[in-house]
Order: structure tokens, then C-alpha cells, then sequence
């Protein structure tokens, strides 16, 4: 397959035409706009699957990358260049990025027709959901920090706009500019890590960035008293924790659940929060130089933990699924901290594709029940249950995705998560400081089990607790936009796709030599790797022979001595086995609590009652921010700024000038009206009249009087003369 | 033979005639005589200056054209006088003030 401008550049390009041009044709022609979208799409689909397979079926490499860029703008001198590039990086990682996001969005498009089809406001969702397209695959593709970090800000942009998609309703505008600020919080470190890189590497390409730590460029450099690589990955790191929800930025994610579900399953769940961990997946290189695993793999612990347990007692069910993905952001996060960086990318994957299925499922029920009275649809759990039979379709995707996301064999979350939490009891066992990320990582699954099929139970089990809603609801069934892209996503929630071997653990598998292909393909880039690396120019020149890309194949000991092989495949066993029994263990609290109701959960409630209280608010996170931080902080610095402004900057320096202005009035006034009315105007005019009053007696109109005039005025010349 | 100055002397007095007719008199037929005298004045003036100066006939010539440039004034003038006469009834020179504000 040849890689040209024509192949790659449609995967941005589709659906951004679609933004550009469905803009005017949102108003007056909504179907035709929103089958454009829904088209170029699928254009972008078919795009992202060549390179896909290519990647994964042709090449099957873990080297091989296509890297292509130019100048965009060369603003700098000899003394100080300043040049910036742009360009585009696939690898293996992008390559599978690519397929996840324009796969999901497309069927998240096409769920959309029939989520959004009655809205006031159809077309213009599809012309943010276009943009917001656009713009994750831009991240995606880019090479640089850079573009990453304008596209980051676009799909920020149209988050806040999807957020507060329902404007009329109360609280929307709130929670899109909580959302906008709260990951702006982040953007700003983010920015400053990028200053950082290019001060070191003079631009900001991740090959480039690999090379310099390769080369040891970042070595002894120190910023502020400490070292210039945990400044500039601790500042990117930042921006992960804002777009990506993690602690202590957290906050802004369950209130973009104001949205509508299919923006909440594209953006909120599967795209853009999933952006920020893949930024720190790639610059994972600088983040272990700059020793910031340890604190990466405790936030990514606790907020797994955090959100899981406020999960446990919500009644919103899209409020479940939120705290749920900010929980599994946190397994990605613990990943990357762990250094579990196949295991991080691959439950990104997952993660996507079954939170979707997830978000969309809670959208298809959330949709068929209707509340004849307040003309609202119902997201409250408490009146849902025994929904299963009303719709057979949705449950069966849901469950598929709810056995997926609670670790149970066979199903992709376990693949995933499991390793995750290997790698992490692994690292345990090696630092001590590791233990604590791995104990919250095995609580906080047990804990996502027991809250999904909390949520399940109580949705599609039991008996309809609002038997009115329950027989207003019509019977699902089947539609190509409602049930199909339900039902495609629930089958990629088998591990299968993910993993070849049955378990996950690379033990009885049943592909070829390829069985665990994701785990050979993605790897850590190794610094050292790029040293040699010379950057391409634009023009798609095939750019180096295969033969320098050896296939990839699995090595089951890691390439590790023997005796630490065993240890990390005895762990990754004790880790599985233990996952499974905790994942079994928070089904199964499930059952007794809401189906058999042998054990009540009123008394739980009632025995942990301050925990309880702390986790309805949310660990008082919103009441630190807003009680603590902007009413204590911002808004008195805001007076004191107002204070200087009006008071002292006003006063002082407007007024001031204006007293000036007013004293240059006066005299410009004066010497107005005095000279140049009073002397020069009307001097001229009085000099007229004065002269008037001289003459007026010679102009008699007697011929006569002028003869003599005549006579006597030739007289005086000729006497002058004389 | 008369003398140069005798000559001007009694050009200067028809001048002076001529200038004094002109301006204390209010009858136009008088004004126009003034102007006559005045002419004759120059004509002779010509004749005088020609006769004692240049000794050649420009002065002459220059005179028979003044005397034919005051025939002609003085049908003019007449003329006007008449048509002045026929309209305000008078040959008066403070009657002709229809253009005087």
C-alpha cells in the first residue's frame, strides 16, 4: 500500500469539509447535512482501516513509522531560529488510534440519527460532532506538541459546546464552562511543558523529543531548582489530568453529563478524555526521565478508587457511566504509571469501544422512556427496572459491555485491566511505593463490577418500580441506527480481538504466532532507537526498505533472565486469578443486594452514614473549589484586582488624564474663541467695515465727481513726478 | 514768428476750458462740448509738437485723426443725448441715475 497526501490527509479532511460545509446547510437543509457528515465519516473510516491493516497485517512491526512533515512558518534569524513544523507520525499506536476513533465516532453518527433525529437543534449537533471528529484525528495524526496542543483546544472548544448543547436547560452553561475552565486549568501546564521541550530541543516533534532524551540532551539541565525533565513532564502530565479527568481535576466530567448521550459516549467516554492519556503515552519517555511514575501511578490509583466508590451510590444512570470512565481513565493513568505501556494503550482501546456501546445503550434507554408529565426523559435508575424485556436488543449490548468492563474472562476489559494490574503488583513487588497504586487499582475493580451490574440490575432486572413510565414504553425493534451500532461495538467488547490467547495471559491461545498481536505491536518507544533517525520530507518517497523492519513476534519472557520472567509471569497469574475472584466477588455482592435483596442497602447507607454523605458530595470536591478556592482565593483577588483597577488605575490614571485633557480643553478653547474667532474673523470682517466707512463717501455715482477724482488723482502723479 | 510756448499756452487754456465745461456743467450737450475742446486741445497740442520738434508730418496726421475720432464721438454722444432725451424728458446729468442704488 503507497501512502500518499490522497490516503492519509481524507482522515482529518472528510469530516472537516462535512463541519465546513454542513455550517450552511444546518439551518435549511439539516438531512442533507447530517448524511454528509455521517458519509465522510465513513470516508475517514475506510482511510483509517487501509492504514490499519497495513499496519497491522502487512508490516506487523514494531519499527516501522511514517513521518512526514513540513515548514509551516520560519520566523528566525541565523542567531535565533525559530522555525515550526508540521507534519504527521503514524505508528502502530496512531495507526490503532485512528481505527478506534474514527470507528466509534462513525457508529456514534449513525446512533445519533436516531438519538437526535427530533431535536430542535439536530443539524447543529452534527456540525460539532464533525468538528470535534476533525480534531481528534488531527491529534492523532500529528508529530508535534504543538498541532497535539491546538487540536486539544478545538476538541476542548467542542466539548463546551456539546456540554451546554441544551442551553435552556438549567445548569448546562454552567457545567460546559466548569468543563472549559477546569481542563483550561491543565491546557495552561500543558502549554508550559511545551515552552520547556522547545527550550531544550528548539522544536517540539515527539521524534525529535525521543532523540534529544536519547541523546541525553534533557541530562543536568534544571529549571527552577529542579530537574528540567520533571518539570516539563510533570507540566504535560498536567494537561493529561485535566483532559482526562483525573485527580484533583476531576470535578468537571460528571457535570458534562448535561450534553446529550451520543456527545457524552464520543467525547466524554471514548475520544477526547482518552486524548489526554495518549499524550501521556507518548511522551512516556520523558515522564520516566523525569522519575514522575511513582506520582503518576497514585494519581491514576486513587482516582480509579475515588470515582469508583462515588459510582457505588448514584441513581443517574449516565452519573454511573461517568464516575465509571473517570475510574477507568484512572486504570489508564495507573498503566502509564506502572509502566504497563501496551497494557495502558490497549485498555484505551477497550475502554472506548465498550464505554461507548455503554453510553449509547444508557442513550437508547434513556430515549424510549418518556415522562408523559414533566415531557422529560428519565435517566433516574429508581424508576427504571425490568427493562429487559421492553428492550432485548440494548440489554444484550449493555451486558456484553458491563462484562466487559467488570473484568470478567473472555471479555476485553479483563484482557486489559488485568494486565494493567499485573504489571502493577509486579512493580509492588519491586518498590515498595508501588504497593499502594496496586491495592486501589484491585479495590477499585472489584468495586467497578459491583456498581455496572448494580446499574444493570436495577435498569433491566426486577420488576418496573414506575409502572407507568414502564407501560408508556414501547417494545425496541431492530434499527439500523438505534440497535446496530449497539450491537457492533458490544462484539468488540470479546478479548479476542484484543488478545489470542484465551485468558489474556499469553497461555492457551488458539491464532497463530500472532496471537498476541497488540502486545508485540505497541511498544515503549526506546529513545535510544531514534538516534540514527533522520526526518522525512514531505512527499511520501517510500522511505526506508523493510527489510530494516523486522516482524514482530511475541517473546513470552519479555526478553528478561529467566528467573525474573518467571516472577513477572507468576505475578501476572496471582494477579488474574486474583482479579477474577475480586470481579466474581462485586457481581456477586450485586446479586444479593438488588436481586435476591437479602442484603439491604439502606443498611449500609445508614452504617457508613458520613461516608455515605462524602460520597453524595462527590468527597466535597466542588465545595473545596468553590467554597474553598474561588470564594477564599480568586474572588478576593479578583476585589483586590478590581480595587487596583477601579480605584487606584482608574482613578488615578484615566481620571488623571482626563484632568489633563480638560486643561489642554481650556486653553485650546481660549485661544479659540479669542484669537481666532474674536481677532482673526471677526477682526477681518470689522477691517472690511472700517475700510467700508472710509470709502463709502467717493462712491457718490455722479460721472462728474469721478472726472475730478480722475483729474485730480493724474494731477498729484504728474506733481509726484515732477 | 510765435513761440513754442505761446502755442502750448493757449493749448493748456482750451484744455483747461474744456476740463472746467465738463465738470461744472449739468447739461450733456455742454459736457460733450467740453470733451470737443479737449480734443481740439490734443490736436493742437499734435500739431504744435510736430511743427517744433519732430519736424515731420506724424503730429499732422495724428491731428486729422483726432479731429475725425470727435466727429465721430460727438455723433455718438448726440445720439445718445437724443435717446436720453426721449426717455427721461431731460438732458440733465444728475438724471441719469438709473443705475445708482
Amino acid at each position: 500500500m503507497d501512502y500518499n497526501i490522497f490516503t492519509i490527509a481524507p482522515i482529518v479532511l472528510l469530516p472537516f469539509f462535512a463541519f465546513v460545509i454542513n455550517i450552511f446547510l444546518v439551518k435549511k437543509f439539516t438531512k442533507l447535512g447530517v448524511l454528509l457528515s455521517c458519509t465522510a465519516m465513513f470516508g475517514s473510516f475506510i482511510c483509517a482501516a487501509r492504514i490499519f491493516l497495513d499496519f497491522v497485517f502487512n508490516k506487523y512491526s514494531t519499527g516501522y513509522y511514517i513521518h512526514k512533515y513540513f515548514t509551516w512558518f520560519d520566523i528566525g534569524t541565523e542567531a535565533i531560529p525559530f522555525k515550526v513544523d508540521m507534519g504527521i507520525y503514524i505508528d502502530n499506536m496512531a495507526a490503532t488510534m485512528l481505527l478506534m476513533v474514527t470507528g466509534v465516532a462513525f457508529l456514534i453518527h449513525l446512533f445519533s440519527t436516531y438519538y437526535m433525529k427530533d431535536d430542535a437543534r439536530y443539524g447543529r449537533f452534527y456540525v460539532y460532532l464533525s468538528l470535534f471528529t476533525s480534531a481528534m484525528l488531527g491529534l492523532v495524526l500529528s508529530d508535534n506538541l504543538l498541532s497535539v496542543f491546538i487540536f486539544w483546544e478545538l476538541m476542548g472548544f467542542c466539548s463546551y459546546s456539546l456540554i451546554g448543547f441544551y442551553y435552556e436547560k438549567e445548569g448546562a452553561g454552567n457545567a460546559s464552562m466548569k468543563a472549559f475552565m477546569t481542563t483550561r486549568v491543565g491546557d495552561v501546564f500543558f502549554l508550559l511543558g511545551i515552552i520547556a521541550i522547545w527550550t531544550v530541543v528548539g522544536n517540539v516533534t515527539f521524534v525529535d523529543i525521543y532523540k534529544t532524551i536519547g541523546n541525553g540532551g534533557f541530562d543536568s539541565l534544571m529549571v527552577l531548582g529542579i530537574p528540567l525533565a520533571t518539570f516539563a513532564g510533570m507540566s504535560i502530565f498536567m494537561g493529561t489530568v485535566g483532559k482526562s479527568a483525573q485527580v484533583p481535576l476531576q470535578v468537571w466530567l460528571p457535570d458534562a453529563m448535561f450534553g446529550p448521550t451520543p456527545c457524552s459516549a464520543l467525547i466524554h467516554a471514548a475520544t477526547m478524555v482518552a486524548a489526554g492519556v495518549y499524550l501521556s503515552l507518548r511522551m512516556y519517555p520523558l515522564m520516566e526521565l523525569g522519575g514522575l511514575t511513582t506520582m503518576i501511578a497514585y494519581i491514576g490509583g486513587i482516582t480509579a478508587f475515588g470515582a469508583a466508590t462515588i459510582a457505588l451510590i448514584q441513581t443517574d444512570i449516565k452519573a454511573v457511566l461517568a464516575y465509571s470512565t473517570i475510574s477507568q481513565l484512572g486504570y489508564m493513568v495507573l498503566g502509564v504509571g506502572v509502566g504497563s505501556y501496551n497494557a495502558a494503550f490497549m485498555h484505551l482501546i477497550t475502554h472506548a469501544v465498550f464505554k461507548a456501546c455503554l453510553f449509547l445503550s444508557a442513550g437508547s434507554i434513556i430515549h424510549s422512556l418518556h415522562d408523559h408529565h414533566t415531557h422529560a426523559h428519565v435517566q433516574e435508575m429508581p424508576r427504571m427496572g425490568g427493562l429487559r424485556k421492553k428492550m432485548p436488543y440494548t440489554f444484550w449490548a449493555m451486558m456484553f459491555c458491563t462484562l466487559a468492563i467488570s473484568g470478567v474472562p473472555f471479555w476485553s476489559g479483563f484482557v486489559s485491566k488485568d494486565r494493567i494490574l499485573g504489571d502493577a503488583l509486579i512493580q509492588a513487588t519491586h518498590h515498595t511505593s508501588y504497593i499502594g497504586p496496586a491495592v486501589l487499582g484491585f479495590v477499585a475493580a472489584g468495586m467497578t463490577a459491583f456498581y455496572m451490574f448494580r446499574m444493570m440490575f436495577l435498569t433491566f432486572f426486577g420488576e418496573p418500580r414506575d409502572k407507568d413510565l414502564y407501560d408508556h414504553t414501547h417494545k425496541e425493534g431492530f434499527s439500523f441506527n438505534r440497535n446496530l451500532p449497539l450491537l457492533i461495538l458490544s462484539v468488540f467488547t470479546f478479548g479476542i480481538f484484543f488478545s489470542g490467547s484465551l485468558t489474556g495471559q499469553g497461555l492457551t491461545h488458539i491464532f497463530g504466532d500472532r496471537y498476541e498481536w497488540f502486545q508485540t505491536l505497541i511498544e515503549k518507544p526506546k529513545p535510544e532507537k531514534f538516534s540514527t533517525y533522520e526526518r522525512q520530507e514531505w512527499g511520501f518517497a517510500d522511505i526506508k526498505s523493510e527489510a530494516n523492519f523486522p516482524k514482530a513476534s511475541y517473546d513470552p519472557s519479555y526478553g528478561l533472565p529467566e528467573d525474573e520472567a518467571h516472577h513477572v509471569h507468576y505475578m501476572h497469574q496471582i494477579g488474574a486469578v486474583m482479579s477474577i475472584f475480586i470481579a466474581f466477588f462485586g457481581i456477586f455482592m450485586a446479586y444479593m443486594m438488588y436481586i435476591k435483596r437479602a442484603w439491604n442497602p439502606a443498611w449500609w447507607v445508614n452504617t457508613f452514614s458520613r461516608w455515605y454523605r462524602a460520597l453524595q458530595n462527590k468527597y466535597y470536591f466542588d465545595d473545596f473549589y468553590i467554597g474553598g478556592i474561588i470564594q477564599k482565593a480568586l474572588i478576593p483577588m479578583n476585589n483586590a484586582l478590581a480595587f487596583f483597577d477601579l480605584g487606584i488605575y482608574d482613578r488615578f490614571a484615566v481620571d488623571g488624564w482626563e484632568f489633563v485633557n480638560r486643561c489642554v480643553y481650556k486653553a485650546t478653547n481660549w485661544f479659540d474663541n479669542t484669537m481666532v474667532d474674536n481677532v482673526g474673523v471677526d477682526g477681518t470682517g470689522a477691517s472690511v467695515k472700517f475700510f467700508n466707512v472710509i470709502l463709502r463717501w467717493a462712491q457718490t455715482g455722479k460721472i462728474q465727481f469721478y472726472m475730478l477724482m480722475l483729474i485730480a488723482v493724474l494731477a498729484g502723479y504728474i506733481f509726484t513726478l515732477v | 514768428m510765435m513761440s513754442l510756448a505761446s502755442y502750448l499756452f493757449i493749448s493748456f487754456f482750451l484744455f483747461v476750458c474744456g476740463i472746467i465745461v465738463m465738470t461744472a456743467r449739468k447739461n450733456i450737450i455742454a459736457i460733450l462740448l467740453g470733451i470737443e475742446l479737449i480734443l481740439n486741445a490734443c490736436a493742437l497740442n499734435f500739431a504744435t509738437y510736430t511743427r517744433f520738434v519732430n519736424q515731420n508730418m506724424d503730429g499732422h496726421i495724428l491731428s486729422l485723426f483726432v479731429i475725425i475720432i470727435a466727429a465721430a464721438e460727438a455723433a455718438v454722444g448726440l445720439a445718445l443725448v437724443i435717446r436720453f432725451f426721449q426717455v427721461k424728458e431731460s438732458v440733465h446729468i444728475d438724471d441719469a441715475t438709473q443705475l445708482h442704488s
